[in-house]
């Protein structure tokens, strides 16, 4: 494991070890003095942390060859999981908070946690489910396809409204050539692993950015276990967001870590390098997806209001690339989006609003969304308990707080299909974590904290190239001191509360993330019905479903035209649901042959119906029975996932 | 030139050709998928990081205003290289990838073939270097002639 120089943790209760030093042991301190006698033991030793470690991983594994998803509740995953998988998550939580702070491991330890926590969060869905999760991820593959197949960017004249990707193609262009260049048919053969990569791909800049504001091992790696666990969002699904994210994390990293100081001879050239390397990054931003560079120029504002210690220069060069694309390629989608863009800004209440349709209904899906709902108001609060206890370190990460706090205006902005309050949660939660993880840590043993019979080292120990703090940080005001260990007083009660609350927040992820799977898991029939449906579906056909919750809902978009009539007004809904056979023919009656008009209802549509308040499941039987008896309708395929009727061209 | 440094210039062309070679592997088979997704994650980002390296790492970047030894800021740095070389090539292989699509003649094996040709210039391009910092440049002595630009007048 790589020695990373991180300041190890000085844990009160490790009275026993007081006299540990301030860095990290020497590796000369670490051996024996008599390398043939105890070495071993103390490899051994060196080691243990690997035993919870690969425990937490054999339950997991464990876990997952008895858990059975085939017939899921409206709890999703949480209900099915194998109970071994939840004493794996204990114990991983529990070896990572004890390793985390012991002075005497190196900081690998840390970080091999971390990662074995996103496998256990993040690739249970792939190793458990045989076919992707998500409706989205499956339209994603979609536009891929269309990608592939038209071989260029297409209007709306000819797409519709799908033309909006045609517009920001930059994931789903490099998406398309990685396809090709992997060899396989499409990105669903992939994609159920993306939250992992995507996951694994955050890791990288945030662990960066905790770095620029503390040396403490502690607060890095536990803000770090923070933000996985409240991460619960679901953004790191097959999408450009995911990607784009990443990418506006990497852009902050750089502004956190290079824009800060004061102009000197040669700055000039260092920041036309900079400013190339960041414009690199934020072009791939501006092509990949509309939401992002707007989180990023109000986060960028933000930093460059701040004391005039940010650069304005990424900024201004932000504003100058999204402009451009606003102004060019997506012209076309912006301009006909402007009037409603324009209405919803400053309609607070409408923006933060779910809207029809996403309303937690029974019991499983209203559990699972109060658990997401108090992992967010936990971590939060948690953040707010750290910004006010840790002053010191409040006023060294200031950045830090402004990138927590810039995406809240974003609610006057949009309402982003209602969905902009889960979008700025994810936004804030880099920022967050890290004073949440501040809060689970004595506030004698935060970085910066004076405590009595506390010295105040001259010069850091080691500092290659020591100067004064206000050089250092032009926004510090003195060099804070260490507290020395041996003086460090016990605190018993942070002792227990604070693991216990982080084992909360990491159990409470499970039903946050995965307690909708009833809704975004499709098996493998329900693939096989729909791909039949388009493989006989002549050109311009027309396909009628309740919702577009099921695989391949997009497929071939370019020429299968898509009713889903529970996004049509009420009025007309309580018409189908009264005379559903007789209603639906009428809608459909309108497809000129060849082409076809088809009926769709598979166990997706109608698990998100019933768990988001649309038609419950009684209502949704009936429609079908209705279909099933008319002489209208002929029945095409039929299967465990669903049923397809086509309408009889006579009708 | 080291022959480590020699290695560490031309890895990331190397990977490249090594993806472009893959390609011969059936579809699907772990070995050419193993070579792509290496080569478009790290390879062109690598390339350019070490050409601008010199010219970024110049002057010291922020850094926790903590006492502590100067190992966490090299670690730092080396993340930092890290992190930049995994974006740029994400965003490289998103840019090529787009400009191609754009110009509808969007193919897999041209996005590997135009990012390998240009990671194997990046290789041959020598690296940024850093202007001096100020006080560490040289001083005219007293009553000499002020430094001229070379074929200059002045």
């Amino acid at each position: 494991m790589p020695d990373t120089g991180e300041t190890p943790a000085h844990d009160s209760r490790d009275a026993r070890a007081p006299r540990e030093p301030a860095g990290p042991p020497s590796r000369e301190e670490a051996a024996p003095s008599d390398p043939g006698s105890t070495a071993r033991p103390g490899r051994v030793v060196a080691a243990w942390p690997a035993v919870p470690l690969l425990a937490a991983l054999a339950l997991w594994g464990w876990a997952v060859r008895h858990t059975d998803v085939s017939a899921l509740d409206d709890y999703g995953l949480v209900s099915a999981l194998h109970p071994t998988f939840w004493a794996g998550l204990a114990v991983l939580t529990a070896g990572f908070w004890f390793t985390v702070r012991d002075p005497r491991r190196r900081a690998g330890w840390p970080a091999a946690y971390v990662l074995g926590l996103l496998v256990m969060e993040r690739a249970t869905q792939a190793v458990l489910y045989p076919t992707p999760l998500y409706a989205w991820a499956w339209k994603h593959d979609a536009v891929i396809d269309h990608l592939l197949t038209s071989g260029g960017l297409q209007s709306a004249d000819r797409l519709g409204d799908m033309a909006v990707y045609d517009q920001w193609p930059g994931f789903f262009a490099a998406q398309a050539a990685l396809v090709r260049l992997l060899g396989v048919d499409n990105a669903a053969m992939y994609m159920a692993w993306w939250p992992l990569v995507s996951s694994v791909l955050l890791l990288l800049p945030l662990l960066l950015i905790y770095r620029t504001f503390t040396r403490d091992r502690r607060l890095i790696w536990t803000a770090l276990w923070l933000f996985c666990v409240g991460n619960w969002v679901g953004q790191d699904y097959f999408s450009p967001q995911s990607v784009a994210f990443a990418l506006h994390l990497g852009v902050l990293a750089v502004v956190l870590r290079r824009y800060g100081r004061p102009g000197a001879h040669g700055a000039r050239q260092r920041q036309a390098v900079w400013t190339v390397l960041l414009s690199v990054l934020v072009i791939a931003i501006v092509i990949s997806h509309q939401l992002t560079p707007g989180m990023l120029v109000v986060t960028l504002l933000a930093l460059a209001l701040t004391r005039g210690h940010r650069d304005w220069i990424p900024l201004v060069t932000t504003v100058v690339i999204f402009l451009a694309w606003c102004l060019t390629a997506a012209l076309p989608f912006l301009s006909a989006a402007m009037p409603d863009m324009i209405r919803s800004v400053g309609d607070i209440g409408a923006n933060v609003e779910t809207g029809y349709g996403s309303t937690p209904t029974g019991t499983g899906a209203v559990a699972t969304s109060w658990a997401a709902r108090l992992l967010s108001g936990c971590v939060l609060l948690l953040a707010l308990a750290g910004v006010l206890r840790a002053r010191e370190l409040r006023r060294r990460a200031l950045p830090l707080l402004l990138v927590a706090a810039a995406p809240l205006p974003m609610f006057v902005a949009s309402s982003y299909g209602s969905e902009m309050i889960f979008r700025v949660l994810m936004f804030m939660l880099p920022g967050a974590a890290f004073f949440a993880a501040a809060a689970l840590l004595p506030a004698a043993q935060l970085p910066g904290a004076r405590l009595p019979g506390a010295r105040t080292p001259s010069a850091a120990p080691g500092e290659a190239h020591p100067e004064p703090a206000a050089r250092r940080r032009p926004f510090s005001r003195s060099r804070p001191s260490l507290p020395s260990p041996p003086t460090l007083p016990r605190l018993r009660y942070a002792a227990w509360l604070s693991p216990l609350v982080l084992l909360a927040a990491t159990l409470a992820f499970v039903p946050s993330y995965s307690g909708k799977d009833r809704v975004n898991y499709f098996p493998p029939g329900e693939v096989a019905l729909v791909r039949q449906l388009f493989d006989q579906a002549p050109d311009n056909s027309l396909v009628v479903a309740a919702n577009r919750n099921y695989p391949l809902a997009y497929e071939q978009y370019w020429r299968v035209d898509h009713y889903w009539f529970l996004e049509d007004t009420r009025t007309h809904v309580d018409d189908i649901v009264r005379d559903p056979a007789a209603v639906l023919a009428r809608d459909m009656a309108g497809v000129a042959a060849p082409a076809r008009a088809y009926f769709l209802l598979t166990q997706g549509q109608m698990a998100n119906s019933e768990m988001n308040g649309q038609l419950t499941a009684a209502q949704l039987r009936r429609v079908r029975e209705s279909v099933a008896d008319s002489p209208r309708f002929e029945r095409v395929a039929r299967n465990s996932a669903g049923v397809l009727y086509v309408l009889n061209p006579a009708s | 030139m080291t022959p480590q440094d020699l290695v560490i210039r031309m890895l990331p062309p190397f990977s490249g050709w090594l993806a472009l070679a893959a390609l011969a592997l059936p579809g699907g088979s772990p070995p050419r998928g193993a070579a792509v997704a290496l080569f478009l994650a790290v390879g062109p980002g690598a390339a350019l990081v070490r050409i601008c390296g010199p010219a970024l790492r110049s002057r010291r970047a922020e850094t926790p205003d903590e006492p502590g030894d100067a190992a966490f800021e090299r670690h730092s740095d080396l993340l930092e290289q890290l992190v930049l070389a995994v974006l740029l090539s994400v965003s490289a292989a998103i840019l090529v990838a787009t400009a191609l699509i754009a110009t509808q003649a969007l193919s897999g094996d041209r996005v590997l073939l135009t990012l390998t040709l240009l990671t194997t210039l990046a290789a041959f391009c020598p690296s940024l270097r850093a202007l001096p910092a100020s006080g560490t440049a040289p001083r005219t002595a007293p009553g000499a002639a002020p430094p001229t630009r070379k074929g200059s007048t002045l």
